[in-house]
């Protein structure tokens, strides 16, 4: 068992998705990805019981929802059901809503940071602060 | 003894006279006239020197009588109705009337119905020595009686003739006599019957005439729709229809009401000149209360004051001094009370009972009219809004999309060239000729990028989350200030007193503010003198914004062109987007930039926002609670003071919150402080555990900014409330 940080990192938008890994990837986590929520929520599942679990997630909102539809909650449902499973999980929200109310929500759910796209400078950082902290 | 023939010739002359008598009353057919007539012809034919007819009273020759009860308990008067000369005349003014079965002549025979002679007025113990006829040795009472519908006989009065002379009346006297009050008696029941009907054909020509006046009124008001216009014309429809001197509609205000309980009817129009003066002094009456129209509303009935003198609900009003009568109508609608109407009169006793069915029947059909104009208003109003919400909401959704997608495309570009950065640091440095080209490539990769992120941000505009609210806009335009970091000596603030509030949303609004202030920062940076002017008044609809700088001012051929985006004098680095963002957040909100120089040089814009005139809702503030507020003393500390401490709460200011936190219920926090650094300030607050009780206020909310505040420790950042009902929102 490595003891890399594991971060799940979920998103529909492919380019988004590789971009991201990459970075995550140089900074020197160990990254999975995924293109919907259900998808997400099976490999946080799976990694908890191979005793390999995930030490940070990091979501999208708009995607694939749990019940298969495009959904602008589908991240918000995923975060909510992620902490259910693990309370002490830090969740960031990476999207492209630049919205206020939807970050107050997202923080009443438990994330630890609402990053939107475009302006996600800062965000390797933060993850780096969570594993410190 | 007088001969056979002097008896015959009597008796012929009698009935002579009995049969002229007969004659003359048939024909008369007004039963004053007729009683008159009738007094002087038996005196001037029989040679009697007193004649008086006595009516029954109550037995429908007078007036209607509107006091409860012919009750038969009462005991009946026989009312003198005529009389001959001088003494008749006294005794018929003074009222003079007899008890029926009373101990008089008239008091018997009406009684008993039957003749009753006194030959000599000393010996009859019956007689009663009138003052006014002291000359009367004999004197004879006849009933008049008439057959009624059963077969029977009815008494309606009785005849008096008196002489000078003893034993003046004979039998045959009094059988002619006799004779002839029975016709005088068929003669006065006919013209009794006769007055009767014609008023009642009069009451039923007059009801005829009130109802179709109601529907009259009713189909005129029927058709006007616009609630103004159908007050105003109502009350001339009425008193046109009717015939009335003043007429006056209140309508149930519920604005107007004070404590729970308390309604009050507002006067919205009213005839002529004293109407007009009315309605402009605001007058209103309670329901429930001491006035008629209060009355009438309270009970949900009519009311009637025939002499307004008498009745103790009337409200003398000083505007209408000719007023006699008055009828008050309560407006209901389905159960429901709307208002009410006065109709008013110069003639006393203008209305009667039988009016009230069909004037009642006149303030039903105005009822609805008014109803139907006021549904047709709400609805127009709640049409509007709905517009207004659903062209946001579709100007939202469209933008939302567009953001979404430039957003998600935008992120791998810069992420890109991050990392293909720092791979070209690890490249041998052999080629460095191409190392420095590539360089530069991502460079300008890295630069085209961010102006993409930037068109998102300036065109489009972060997703309006709110609908357009009420705003304090000089509080708007100065947090726009402080955020642009301008510093306070160079910028000078003059706003109008009571200034309206404006609908906006004040997160697109200090957006607006943000890129027309950046540009007057920009335009004054090389010149000698460096000043913003910012001014505040009302303009008609809308207040105005004037933000004038000591630039170079704009070139006369670009006045116009500074509106398109990409437009810009300043340089490369300049996307130029800011004054073409700020048009558009305008133009969403209903209002209007425009640009233009000043003379003695510079600049000036000009922001008009639409002044919120709605009606607002009420608040429920809380009450008994210690709230700091922290904020520099300006308009919005000053509003949220005043609010807070009127519902009964204890406000403290702190410009920068040094004070012991610990006794504060809540703590309010303006998110842009003019003399400290907010993010400082809160750290501070939850330092010392009060961050829980903490709610940041802001003008405009972005993600970042409230990112931030909530993960500091503050309980929550909302927008800043401007009015009360806001106000009452964010701090249950």
């Amino acid at each position: 068992m490595s003891d890399e940080i594991r971060i799940l990192l979920v998103d529909d938008e492919e380019l988004v998705l590789r971009s991201m890994e990459k970075t995550l990837l140089r900074a020197g986590f160990d990254v999975e990805t995924a293109g919907s929520a259900s998808v997400g929520l099976a490999l946080f599942k799976e990694a908890l019981s191979s005793e390999a679990p995930f030490d940070i997630a990091i979501l999208d909102l708009n995607m694939p929802g749990l019940d298969g539809a495009d959904d602008a909650n589908a991240g918000l449902e995923l975060l909510s059901e992620l902490r259910k499973i693990d309370a002490a999980l830090p969740v960031v929200i990476l999207t492209a809503f630049d919205e206020v109310a939807r970050a107050k929500e997202a923080v009443v759910r438990g994330a630890r940071a609402y990053f939107v796209k475009g302006r996600e400078a800062g965000l390797v950082e933060l993850v780096n602060d969570i594993i410190a902290g | 003894m007088p001969s056979d023939i002097y008896l015959a010739k009597r008796r012929a002359v009698l009935l002579q006279a009995a049969a002229k008598v007969g004659h003359s009353v048939t024909s008369i057919l007004d039963p004053d006239r007729l009683l008159e007539q009738v007094v002087d012809i038996i005196c001037d034919e029989f040679g009697f020197y007193y004649a008086g007819i006595f009516l029954i009273e109550g037995l429908g020759d007078e007036p209607s009588d509107f006091s409860s009860g012919l009750g038969s308990t009462k005991p009946k008067s026989a009312v003198l109705r005529a009389g001959r000369g001088e003494a008749g005349a006294a005794m018929i003014a003074e009222g003079y009337k007899l008890e029926v079965n009373g101990r008089s002549m008239i008091g018997a025979a009406t009684g008993m119905g039957s003749a009753i002679i006194a030959l000599d007025v000393g010996e009859e113990p019956v007689h009663f020595k009138n003052p006014h006829l002291p000359d009367t040795r004999s004197e004879m009472a006849l009933p008049l009686m008439v057959g009624d519908a059963d077969g029977g006989v009815r008494i309606i009065g009785a005849l008096t003739v008196q002489s000078v002379e003893e034993a003046a009346f004979s039998d045959d006297d009094i059988t002619a006599l006799q004779a002839m009050a029975d016709q005088v008696a068929i003669a006065i029941n006919n013209a009794r019957l006769y007055a009767q009907n014609r008023q009642l054909l009069a009451r039923a020509e007059r009801r005829t005439q009130l109802l179709a006046a109601a529907a009259e009124v009713g189909r005129e008001t029927a058709s006007i729709l616009d609630l103004d216009e159908l007050l105003s014309s109502m009350v001339d429809i009425i008193c046109e229809a009717y015939g009335f001197y003043y007429a006056g509609v209140f309508l149930v205000d519920e604005a107007a009401s004070g404590e729970a309980g308390c309604q009050w009817a507002v006067l919205r129009a009213g005839r002529g000149e004293a109407g007009a003066a009315m309605v402009a002094e605001g007058h209103k009456l309670e329901i429930g209360g001491h006035s008629m129209i209060g009355a009438a509303a309270g009970m949900q009935g009519a009311l009637i004051a025939l002499d307004v003198g008498e009745q103790p609900e009337h409200f003398k009003n000083p505007h209408l001094p000719d007023t006699r009568s008055e009828m008050a109508l309560p407006l209901v609608v389905g159960g429901d009370l709307i208002g009410a109407v006065t109709v008013q009169s110069t003639e006393e006793a203008a209305f009667d009972d039988d009016d009230i069915t069909s004037l009642q029947a006149m303030a039903d059909h105005l009822a609805v009219a008014i109803r139907n104009a006021q549904l047709l208003q709400e609805l127009e109003t709640a049409h509007a809004e709905l517009l207004r919400t659903k062209t946001y909401e579709a100007i939202a959704t469209a933008t939302l999309e567009a953001i979404h997608w430039i957003g998600n495309k935008a992120l791998p570009i810069s992420a890109g060239v991050e990392r293909l950065t720092q791979d070209l640091g690890r490249l041998p440095r052999s080629e460095p000729g191409y190392l420095a080209s590539m360089h530069e490539d991502l460079e300008m990769i890295a630069d085209s990028a961010a102006l993409i992120v930037s068109v998102q941000e300036h065109l489009i505009g972060p997703a309006r989350e709110e609908q357009p609210r009420p705003a304090m806009v000089e509080d708007v335009v100065r947090d726009a200030a402080v955020a642009a970091v301008i510093p306070a000596e160079m910028i000078s603030y003059t706003v109008a007193p009571d200034l309206p509030l404006v609908r906006a949303d004040t997160t697109q609004l200090s957006r607006a503010f943000g890129y027309v202030l950046q540009n007057a920062v920009e335009a004054v940076e090389d010149a000698d003198e460096r000043h913003i002017a910012v001014e505040v008044a009302p303009v008609g609809d809308f207040v105005a914004v004037r933000i004038a700088d000591t630039g170079p001012g704009i070139p006369e051929e670009d006045l116009d062109k500074i509106w398109a985006a990409f437009y810009t004098t300043k340089g490369v680095q300049h996307a130029g987007l800011g004054l073409s963002a700020a048009l558009q957040v305008l133009k969403q909100l209903d209002g209007q930039i425009v640009a233009a120089n000043v003379p003695d040089g510079g600049a000036v814009f000009e922001v008009l926002l639409p002044i919120h005139d709605d009606p607002l809702p009420d608040a429920a503030l809380p009450s008994k609670k210690k709230i700091l507020l922290i904020d520099d003393d300006d308009a919005w500390s000053r509003f949220a003071m005043a609010a807070l401490k009127g519902a009964g709460n204890k406000v403290t200011r702190s410009a920068d919150g040094r004070v012991d936190l610990k006794p504060f219920d809540l703590i309010l926090m303006d998110g842009v402080l003019e003399h400290a650094d907010s993010r400082a300030v809160l750290e501070q607050v939850v330092d010392e555990s009060a961050g829980a009780k903490t709610l940041m206020v802001a003008s405009g909310l972005r993600v970042e900014d409230a990112m931030q505040m909530i993960q500091l420790g503050a309980k929550d950042v909302v927008l800043k409330p401007y009015t009360a009902a806001a106000l009452a929102e964010i701090v249950e």
